[in-house]
């Protein structure tokens, strides 16, 4: 692909000063992890498939992404350089991701006190941190192509948990398992709306570059 | 950092060759699903006798291969002018590129080597069902093919948002809709970049419903526990099949707003009635499927009636607009009449006339009794053949004239009558034998129809050959003319004026 | 192009080829976790696990005592010995627990008639002993046709003890909200020496019998 870093960098940086300024940082994403981790916040959200996989799961990951972007920009760029680059950190948080969306996984989770404990830390550390290191620099297409899978991918989820003939969680109801289907089907149709409608408010930034015919710029035109 | 003008010359050549190579794989393919069309006429005209596997499997290849060249053609057609106002990637136009031809290899085995011919439409639960007609892994291949495609095309359609996305800020600005719904200013984008944002939403759009549908068929394929409700499964295909092949004409029809301008010396603007319909059109294209699903009294009755009345709306504003724009743009201007203008011009009679047989069919009685017949091929033939493959034969003519003045030949004359004559009467044969069949509802073929077949036949020659001139003489043109692009550049239409 | 310069050609083949391998590794040790957490890609499911393991690892079950239908105790070990067929139930259940008794009924019926208590036993076991009084397991008994020595209606009337024979099993029993529960329902056998050693799905009544004809 022929993305170039290169011009990314300086607004990129610009961009990262900006954010440390308003940066949820470290402090917000350790509190709500502890939060998580607590036995209530357990029990709530463990309670039922639905809060399982869709609030729990990502809310873990979530932590690991806001860690990693507190980092700073330089630190990083170096962890991503040392990484390999967006691609492996995307190919990790998608394995890694892939095993929590297994419904033994889910299970044992429940169960075992050791399948919890790796649960609360590999959602953040190969889920969530990658996702963050990765994000910028996958540039445009890679986000929106990121965007598009995972809609796509999330609506199939929730396909298989409502076709699945038999309960596929021992610890959760069908009624449960059904719920989670189309709490995913809506999720998905939920996250392609609003990544399209995005691209249609996104407004102007900066003065209007429209004297220029062709810009070589790299349009760095939607970021999250 | 900005670039005021475009200079890199290397960009240029290596965007140039790229369009060249979505154009010679198109041509390629056209030709070769042409001549498998050919033979299935032929077979059904009874003047061969190849037997319904073999008819079928070329049916499958001629519907996926013609569904994707008409998209690269298109996309060919697109990227060559919106290039000349938003910086596109011509890695990605490549990767789509060779993401295309990996599938074509895959559709290819599954269907010659694995037997595969459950249509491309790969409606459910046939792929899975077959009968010991061909293997689970030929349906899985066919899909994976289709899928790859699919994946390609959503690269380039991401880079095309990007790109628009940049210079335009967001996707409403390239629709024009401050100018549409505020003061007309007179600064709405162009007519490409409408179009492009256009065929950009609708296709994304259907590109993630399509991956949807194949992963969940390819679920199923090797667990079939894991069933599919069929009306889902025929909805989401439909959605995603007719969004796609719809939006190979509106990215096609480009050539005309692009091309005309340069022939008349007059811009082609981008107005309130234009942007409305334009704007119009991305909504209703994606609601019109369902007037292939008329008989299926099976889905809910909302949907059908939603496909009725859609179905009647669409066929109007752009086509209404883009006709009424072209014949503006030519009245008086003293244009010139090639190769290039004259195909184009014909192409918006051939959309025209296309989308008659589909209005008429669109209708819920008039669907019951005529869904089932060649009616469709005859209505689809007409609009692809004579609308969207005459706009990109005209392109590849404006693409290949080594200077503005240079004349058609004789042949060119002759291959422009056998075309247009052959793609006429090619179109009007299915359509008669359309009519002549209802109300069929079992698949025979019955004797009385076989008339028809032969002049289809005989017409589908005329058109071959016709197409086949068209294609050498642009291949052969090209050494010429790869050197030349500088005559280009100036899009007519692109300052507009105000209304 | 501020950064972009720095970079020379070799620092971006470098780049590529670490991406590459750092690719390849994650791909490799993911689809590995993957594999293995799968069992093989065979077992996605906790209850597809559990069948899986029980194969290749018979497990032990814990000392419990029983109470069947007639009130009389006994305990799960007096069955050592002899093949036990093992299903969970509650008789309140008016779903799956039926195909589990028109399972148990089928089997029954297919054992050849020289077959006796002595080489093989059914056994369904409720796992809602504040319900499940001796009295209503024989309402239940009398409906599948359970002749309180072959096929035996029980209860486990400790909870502990109840507890660890679910978790031996393998068995989530989970309130329904409709003052019924639901569980993984399927069919156990417990070999002579004791140990659970296959599960069975419900609609495999087939092969669970034929196994059975081949243990006998």
């Amino acid at each position: 692909m022929s993305i170039t870093i290169g011009p990314l960098h300086g607004r990129a940086r610009r961009a990262a000063r900006i954010e440390q300024l308003h940066a949820p940082g470290l402090a917000p994403a350790s509190l709500i992890y502890l939060l998580l981790a607590t036995p209530w916040a357990r029990q709530w959200l463990e309670a039922t498939m639905s809060a399982h996989m869709l609030v729990q799961i990502p809310l873990l990951a979530g932590c690991g992404f806001l860690a990693a972007s507190a980092l700073g920009e330089a630190r990083q760029a170096r962890l991503l350089a040392a990484l390999g680059g967006p691609v492996p950190c995307l190919l990790a948080a998608l394995l890694a991701s892939s095993y929590w969306m297994l419904p033994r996984a889910l299970d044992a989770a429940l169960v075992d006190p050791l399948t919890e404990l790796a649960k609360f830390l590999t959602l953040p550390a190969l889920v969530g941190a990658p996702l963050a290191l990765a994000w910028r620099p996958l540039g445009a297409i890679g986000r929106g192509f990121v965007w598009n899978n995972l809609a796509s991918m999330l609506a199939v989820l929730g396909w298989l948990y409502l076709a699945a003939p038999v309960r596929i969680c021992n610890s959760y109801s069908v009624f449960d398992q059904t719920h989670a289907g189309w709490s995913m089907v809506w999720l998905a149709l939920g996250l392609f709306g609003a990544w399209l409608g995005s691209l249609f408010v996104r407004p102007l930034s900066g003065p209007n570059r429209s004297q220029t015919r062709v810009s070589t710029q790299e349009g760095q035109a939607w970021t999250t | 950092m900005l670039t005021t003008t475009h200079t890199t010359t290397t960009d240029d050549r290596g965007a140039q060759t790229g369009v060249v190579a979505y154009l010679f794989t198109a041509a390629a393919v056209v030709l070769l699903m042409m001549l498998f069309g050919l033979l299935m006429r032929l077979e059904q005209a009874q003047l061969i006798e190849m037997g319904p596997q073999p008819f079928y499997k070329l049916m499958t290849l001629h519907g996926a291969g013609m569904v994707g060249i008409a998209g690269i053609a298109g996309a060919a057609v697109m990227w060559h002018f919106l290039r000349q106002y938003v910086a596109l990637s011509t890695g990605i136009l490549m990767t789509n590129l060779a993401l295309f031809l990996a599938g074509v290899v895959m559709i290819l085995t599954s269907v010659l080597l694995g037997d595969f011919h459950g249509a491309w439409t790969f409606l459910f639960p046939l792929p899975g069902q077959s009968m010991g007609m061909w293997s689970t892994q030929a349906a899985a291949l066919f899909m994976a093919g289709l899928l790859v495609i699919g994946v390609g095309f959503l690269l380039l359609h991401l880079d095309i948002a990007r790109a628009i996305l940049a210079r335009h800020g967001s996707l409403a600005r390239a629709l024009g809709w401050p100018q549409l719904f505020g003061r007309d200013d007179g600064k709405a984008p162009p007519p490409t970049i409408v179009a492009s944002t256009m065929v950009t939403i609708v296709n994304l759009i259907g590109l993630v419903v399509g991956a949807s549908i194949l992963t969940m068929m390819l679920v199923n394929l090797y667990v079939p526990g894991l069933q599919i409700d069929a009306l889902l499964a025929k909805g989401m295909i439909y959605f995603f099949g007719h969004v796609f092949i719809n939006a190979t004409i509106y990215m096609a029809v480009i050539a005309v707003y692009e091309i005309l301008p340069r022939y008349t010396q007059r811009p082609w603007k981008s107005n309130r009635v234009f942007l409305a319909s334009w704007s119009a059109s991305t909504l209703m294209v994606m609601f019109i499927f369902p007037h292939h699903l008329l008989m299926d009294f099976a889905f809910p009755k909302w949907m059908l009636i939603m496909g009725h009345v859609i179905g009647y709306l669409n066929t109007v504003p752009i086509l209404l607009v883009t006709g009424y724009g072209a014949l503006m743009l030519v009245y008086r201007s003293g244009i010139r009449w090639d190769m290039s203008s004259r195909l184009l011009y014909v192409s918006l009679f051939g959309w025209a006339a296309g989308a008659m047989p589909a209005f008429i069919d669109g209708t819920i009685s008039v669907n019951y009794v005529m869904h089932n017949t060649l009616w469709v091929p005859g209505h689809f033939h007409t609009y692809l053949l004579l609308g969207m493959l005459a706009m990109v034969f005209g392109f590849m003519y404006y693409l290949g004239k080594p200077d503005r003045d240079a004349p058609d030949g004789l042949l060119d004359r002759i291959a422009f009558w056998c075309y247009t004559g052959g793609t006429l009467g090619f179109a009007l044969s299915f359509l008669y034998g359309g009519k002549e069949s209802v109300a069929r509802r079992y698949a025979v073929h019955l004797p009385e129809w076989v008339p028809y077949d032969k002049a289809g036949a005989a017409f589908a020659l005329l058109l071959i050959s016709g197409a086949l001139w068209f294609m050498l003489r642009f291949f052969a043109r090209l050494g010429q003319t790869r050197h030349d692009h500088a005559r280009t550049p100036e899009p007519a239409s692109c300052p507009a004026v105000t209304a | 192009m501020p950064c972009g310069d720095r970079m020379s050609t070799t620092h971006a083949g470098a780049g590529l080829l670490r991406s590459l391998a750092v690719s390849a590794l994650v791909a490799l040790v993911g689809s590995g976790v993957l594999w293995w957490g799968t069992d093989g890609a065979r077992a996605f499911t906790a209850e597809a696990a559990r069948r899986v393991e029980i194969l290749r690892a018979p497990r032990v079950l814990p000392a419990v005592t029983l109470e069947d239908q007639g009130g009389a105790r006994f305990a799960l070990d007096a069955y050592r010995g002899r093949l036990l067929a093992v299903e969970f139930i509650y008789t309140h259940c008016d779903s799956v627990c039926l195909s589990l008794g028109m399972a148990f009924r089928q089997i029954r019926d297919q054992l050849p008639a020289q077959v006796g208590g002595q080489e093989l036993a059914l056994v369904s076991i409720s796992f809602d002993p504040a319900r499940d009084t001796p009295a209503r397991m024989r309402e239940y008994a009398a409906r599948f046709g359970a002749d309180g020595s072959v096929w035996r209606i029980a209860r486990v009337p400790d909870p502990a003890e109840l507890d660890a024979l679910l978790e031996a099993f393998g068995v989530i029993v989970i309130d329904d909200q409709r003052g019924g529960y639901e569980h993984n329902a399927a069919l156990h056998l417990v070999g002579r020496d004791g140990r659970l050693s296959e599960i069975r799905d419900l609609d495999e009544i087939a092969a669970f019998t034929e196994r059975i004809g081949d243990l006998l």
